[in-house]
């Protein structure tokens, strides 16, 4: 590679629902194996999560392969606001990234996903047909699950006191579904952006031909995966996905109060790149 | 599943209780008798039972008794999961 060729590029994808386009990152390998596009956390997640992601972006480049981070639309540094965002136009943001991937950086191409990122992902992958690795941290596996926790923030406070939670809940959940966006610890969701997250599970086509690594984050005592993704392997193994689950060692670090890292996180993804080339 | 081990570690990870909730029984009482299981500490709670059990509490489903001793939240738990 040419000693001028940045490690690290930033760069505006032209294109989907915003003017001013979607943020991309990419860190390079300096003998690429191969590339990652990287689909992020929801919300604060996704902010608290940014120090982890670069640093593995950053060991994952030392180790061959390349990574395109990109903020999907009125996230992190894209143009528009969070209220601007939708289900679909994520979809398009991670569609239009795969395809700058092929067509700029080395191949094979894989996907890494946070939390939420694996659900986008997940739909992705069925409309586009594409068949890649996957690796999957700490993957959300239901979008109301993960909608109903993000609307819960708002009703946190009268959580115990009998009707007022539910009464809370049910008048955020009237307004989204009348279409009208609701303003939740600061973030203006729309109702689109609702409602697609809520159709959304983590599925796979049947037989999906390529690897699939999913990690799970915890305590030192706490040596298996969640019940929830146990059962979600088993269902992918018997039909014929090559996955494996594992759990680490580390905090939660897309939604501990303090930023935090998980290193044992990295080392795991970096052996699980191994067998994605 | 074990769902009393899974509770147990759910609740000691949450409430950073560093192992002492493997120690609790069926009828080890806990809202109002831990300190930091305040409002806040709840929804951590539910949402990490969804999040590992694969379930999804709805809104009228529980109430302050379903955190009142061990026994109470693993029999929600037992029932969400049959």
């Amino acid at each position: 590679m040419a000693a001028d060729t940045p490690r690290r590029e930033a760069f505006f994808l032209p294109g989907g629902v915003t003017a001013g386009g979607r943020f991309c990152l990419v860190t390079r390998a300096e003998v690429p194996k191969g590339t990652l596009v990287f689909a992020h956390a929801f919300a604060e997640e996704m902010n608290k999560s940014r120090r982890m992601v670069a640093l593995a972006a950053a060991a994952f480049a030392e180790h061959g392969w390349n990574t395109l981070q990109v903020d999907f639309t009125g996230c992190g540094d894209s143009d528009g606001d969070f209220g601007d965002a939708s289900w679909a136009a994520w979809n398009g943001d991670l569609q239009d990234a795969w395809r700058w991937a092929e067509a700029h950086l080395s191949g094979p191409l894989a996907l890494w996903s946070l939390r939420s990122g694996a659900l986008v992902l997940s739909d992705w992958l069925r409309s586009s047909g594409v068949i890649a690795p996957l690796l999957l941290w700490q993957p959300v596996a239901n979008g109301r699950q993960h909608l109903t926790q993000f609307l819960r923030l708002k009703a946190a406070g009268e959580m115990l006191a009998d009707a007022d939670a539910k009464a809370s809940m049910e008048a955020i959940r009237g307004s989204l579904q009348a279409g009208e966006a609701v303003d939740i610890v600061g973030y203006r969701l729309s109702g689109a952006l609702a409602s697609g997250m809520e159709a959304a599970t983590l599925a796979l086509p049947a037989a999906y031909g390529a690897p699939v690594t999913a990690f799970e984050v915890g305590p030192p005592d706490r040596t298996e995966v969640s019940p929830a993704l146990r059962m979600l392997v088993e269902r992918w193994s018997k039909a014929g996905v090559q996955v494996r689950a594992e759990a680490v060692v580390g905090p939660a670090f897309w939604q501990t109060q303090e930023i935090e890292l998980c290193p044992a996180l990295i080392e795991a993804s970096v052996k699980a790149l191994e067998g994605f080339s | 599943m074990d769902t009393k081990n899974e509770v147990l570690s759910i609740l000691d990870e949450v409430l950073s209780l560093g192992g002492a909730a493997s120690r609790f029984e069926l009828d080890t009482p806990l809202l109002g008798a831990l300190p930091d299981l305040d409002s806040m500490a709840v929804v951590g709670l539910i949402n990490m039972m969804e999040e590992r059990f694969g379930f999804i509490v709805e809104d009228d489903e529980i109430d302050g008794s379903t955190f009142a001793t061990v026994g109470s939240l693993v029999d929600f738990v037992n029932g969400k999961l049959a």
